[in-house]
């Protein structure tokens, strides 16, 4: 019962192959690994640095952090702390020497108040460059509520003088009525006035004949100026009416346009924390499709085509 | 244990893809063909890149790939023009132009347009250059050829006498080209703004407009542009009556004339120097043909 195990000589060094094969496998994936991540920057050193803001509001992971517009590092990090919120940033060590100690974190967009958020650094004038777990002062921008704040505050004195303006016509057609009456009741007398003229002048000489003309003339012009002064007093009473309800309507419709305002502030306060997610998500699935993009096996099936025409050039067309 | 070769099979499995379908082997000698023309063209060798781009055009046919028969006309039209052939080059686009056969896409046939303009234009038949430059422009709407065409035509008003319409084209030619980031048409539509400011008699907006373009064709590195460029600036001179000036603009080009082994060049050069600053007949035409 001493017999010796004899391996089958079916598959000779079979474990030696299996071992192989293992570490290929292994190693093929890790250094896919590897480089993938010497492609996205992984291996590059960061310097992590922090600032206080008193509120997240609009900073989000994976913003980036731009130093004269340009891109040197990212929003790592954010956490409640005891004067607001801790933000941590990662800095590419290559540009903090560039980074003066006494510089500044700001939120901004590209184009104030809309387009795509970013923390600038705003750098000091500190002979000392920033190092590892600084903390930064931080500036906070102006968002749109403040800016519409700003403008209503700007707008009210404006909305009051015409307020004024509209309150003090409203006052002058209340009047206009007393005086239309005043008018009315010396343009009755007219009549009483152009009887005595008219008997005056039919006692005094009846053959003065330019007179009695002229007296012709008056009556028919007293005529005319009593049908006037009815026709005016008429019309008054409508125009005033018309005014005021004219004046009430501008004074309800500023009144919705102040209640429209008021909503739609509101309603971009209450979307802003949705914009800035979508954005940040956005800008993520963006960088995420870029580096698949670049990756060995998947960059060749995104290759141009190559353009098969020479370019045209208009010189040739010199003689 | 026993796992671990079957994990790593199935995770090489994961990273592989199918690779893509292989192109039909026509496509792929046409893809060659090109290829080598375009080499060609760059290193000069303009007879071998004729033979390419004819080799091109004859599997273009047989496959009845009308987008490749197109592209072949314009290459052949380019490098036969650059030959000298200017028959060869009319006729390569005539097959696209005069006698389709497919139905080419409409950029293909803005390029073969514009390229007609162009030979038109240096064989000295400006009116027909503009009406085709029109046929392009109409096609093209803002395609990557507007400032090509632009400078097609503002050179039809230049050639017509029309120097005030020629600087206003050529201007428009610019901005279109910087906001296409075309460098080359740039600097070929400031040479022709400063020719036609040179024309209306404003010598010192002429030479802005050349030191420009001349910045532009160094950048390029197109030793023909910028002997133009210096053979332009050389007659600015002369007309600002700065006869050192003038001498050393015509030296650097006579030089880069030299280099480029242009003997024709040189010689009208030569013989516009040493004429008072007056521009020798068809000093201009050699100094900038391909």
């Amino acid at each position: 019962m001493s017999e010796s195990i004899v391996p089958p000589s079916r598959f000779p060094g079979l474990a030696a192959k299996v071992r192989a094969f293992v570490i290929v496998a292994v190693l093929l994936p890790a250094s896919f690994m590897a480089l993938v991540a010497y492609k996205q920057g992984w291996l590059t050193p960061h310097t992590r640095v922090h600032f206080v803001a008193a509120n997240a509001l609009g900073i989000s992971k994976g913003m980036p952090v731009k130093l004269h517009g340009f891109v040197v590092g990212s929003v790592t990090d954010m956490r409640l702390s005891q004067g607001g919120v801790d933000v941590e940033l990662s800095i590419n060590s290559e540009h903090v020497p560039s980074i003066p100690k006494d510089s500044r974190a700001r939120l901004s967009r590209e184009s104030g108040v809309v387009g795509a958020a970013s923390i600038d650094v705003l750098p000091g004038s500190a002979s000392e460059a920033l190092a590892e777990g600084d903390r930064l002062g931080f500036e906070p921008s102006r968002g749109l509520s403040e800016i519409i704040d700003d403008l209503r505050r700007q707008m009210a004195p404006a909305f009051q003088e015409l307020r004024q303006v509209l309150a003090q016509m409203n006052r002058s057609g209340e009047a206009m009525p007393a005086m239309m009456k005043k008018l009315q009741a010396e343009a009755e007398k007219l009549p009483e006035t152009h009887d005595a003229v008219r008997k005056f002048l039919h006692d005094a000489d009846r053959a003065v004949a330019q007179v009695g003309d002229a007296a012709k003339s008056a009556d028919r012009t007293a005529q005319s100026a009593r049908g006037a002064v009815e026709h005016v007093d008429a019309q008054i009473p409508a125009l005033a009416s018309k005014l005021a309800t004219t004046l009430d309507s501008l004074g309800a419709a500023s009144a919705q346009l102040r209640q429209t305002g008021e909503e739609a502030r509101e309603a971009l306060r209450a979307a802003r924390p949705a914009i800035d997610r979508s954005e940040s998500a956005v800008r993520e699935a963006g960088e995420v499709v870029g580096a698949v993009k670049r990756v060995w096996p998947i960059s060749d099936q995104f290759r141009d085509a190559p353009e098969r025409t020479l370019p045209i050039d208009s010189a040739e067309g010199r003689r | 244990m026993r796992a671990l070769p079957f994990a790593g099979i199935v995770l090489l499995g994961a990273c592989a893809s199918a690779p893509p379908p292989p192109a039909p082997a026509a496509q792929q000698r046409l893809a060659e063909a090109y290829a080598r023309g375009a080499a060609a063209t760059q290193s000069a060798n303009l007879a071998s890149a004729a033979r390419d781009y004819e080799e091109a055009r004859r599997i273009a046919r047989s496959v009845e790939d009308a987008d490749a028969l197109a592209a072949a006309a314009v290459n052949l039209s380019i490098v036969y023009q650059r030959l000298g052939r200017e028959a060869d080059a009319h006729e390569a686009l005539a097959e696209v132009l005069d006698r389709p056969r497919y139905a080419y896409p409409e950029r293909r046939l803005a390029q073969a347009e514009l390229r007609r303009s162009v030979l038109l234009l240096a064989g000295g038949n400006p009116l027909e250059a503009a009406a085709w430059a029109q046929r392009a422009d109409a096609r093209c709407g803002a395609c990557e050829l507007l400032p090509a065409i632009g400078n097609v035509r503002a050179q039809v008003a230049l050639d017509t006498k029309d120097f005030a319409r020629a600087a206003e084209l050529a201007r428009a030619a610019s901005d279109s080209a910087r906001a296409k980031d075309n460098r080359a048409e740039a600097g070929n539509a400031l040479r022709t703004l400063g020719r036609a400011r040179l024309a209306l008699g404003d010598a010192p907006a002429a030479g802005a407009a050349l030191e420009q373009a001349l910045q532009i064709d160094h950048a390029l590195a197109d030793p023909r542009k910028i002997l133009a460029d210096l053979t332009e600036l050389a007659r600015v001179e002369s007309a600002r009556g700065d006869d050192a000036k003038r001498r050393a603009y015509f030296d650097r080009a006579i030089a880069v004339g030299r280099a480029l082994d242009d003997p024709r060049a040189v010689a009208q050069l030569e013989a516009e120097m040493s004429n008072s600053g007056r521009p020798a007949p068809r000093a201009e035409p050699a100094s900038e043909r391909k």
